[in-house]
């Protein structure tokens, strides 16, 4: 990988038609402009992964998968109560089967 | 009421003021604005969000602090805007927010995505999917441990 130093205001050019541009550093941030063509997608990692997590999970499971996930977070009770009773929800996730 | 074709549900009656609003979508289906909350009494405390614009596009969630009751929320700023916080304050979880996690089903376990919790403002129902930068917890995070493929 190409590391570069650069200080704040200072730019950086990739190709003909990417530029960025070290706006602000911070404490322990940096913002980061980007000029780039309409074509270029530009996301934070996070969101990409996220995205790609959303689309592997986009479709509703079969009655027999909802059972077997509702089987092993059982017994005890499930609400959608602010604060579930929490060593109960913790047991019976990690332990039952 | 308004009537909504859906693929797992079939046709399903709601009231409009019970549908969740994404201002900017959900990472990889930004177009999708809204969604409704459905709950079989079977399948509690697993929640549906039903997207109202595709029939076909449906998530499975669980309230996170299920699947972590330590779970530790933290919404950035941007996210704050989206669903109408003040931006000097981070919602609690159960008293001002719904944190849901969205539930992947994969041949090796379920996961849960708590990198990035569906987040729904509970006075207007405005919802984001924030993105938790910098809070270390994983998009794949195994609901069961002991399911996980030993290598």
């Amino acid at each position: 990988m190409l590391m570069m130093s650069r200080r704040q205001g200072e730019t950086i050019l990739i190709g003909d038609d990417i530029e960025i541009v070290i706006a602000h550093i911070g404490r322990s941030r940096v913002k980061v402009g980007i000029r780039a063509p309409r074509r270029v997608q530009v996301v934070a990692q996070e969101v990409k992964l996220v995205g790609d997590e959303n689309r592997a999970a986009a479709q509703a499971p079969s009655a027999e998968v909802l059972q077997l996930i509702l089987a092993q977070l059982r017994p005890g009770p499930h609400t959608l109560r602010p604060r579930p009773d929490e060593e109960s929800v913790r047991q019976d996730a990690g332990t039952k089967n | 009421m308004p009537l909504a074709e859906t693929t797992n549900f079939g046709t399903i009656f709601f009231s409009p003021e019970s549908v969740f609003e994404f201002p900017h979508g959900l990472p990889g289906f930004e177009d999708r604005r809204r969604f409704l909350p459905v709950q079989n009494p079977r399948t509690a405390p697993i929640l549906f969000l039903q997207s109202l614009e595709e029939p076909s596009l449906c998530f499975t969630t669980l309230p996170i602090l299920v699947v972590d009751p330590q779970y530790q929320l933290r919404i950035v700023e941007q996210d704050l805007e989206a669903l109408e916080f003040p931006v000097d304050l981070q919602p609690r979880i159960g008293e001002d927010v719904l944190c849901l996690a969205v539930l992947s089903l994969r041949k090796t376990g379920t996961t849960a995505n708590l990198l990035a919790p569906v987040v729904v403002n509970l006075k207007n129902y405005k919802a984001v999917q924030a993105v938790s930068q910098e809070s270390g917890y994983s998009h794949q995070h195994f609901l069961f441990p002991q399911e996980e493929p030993v290598c």
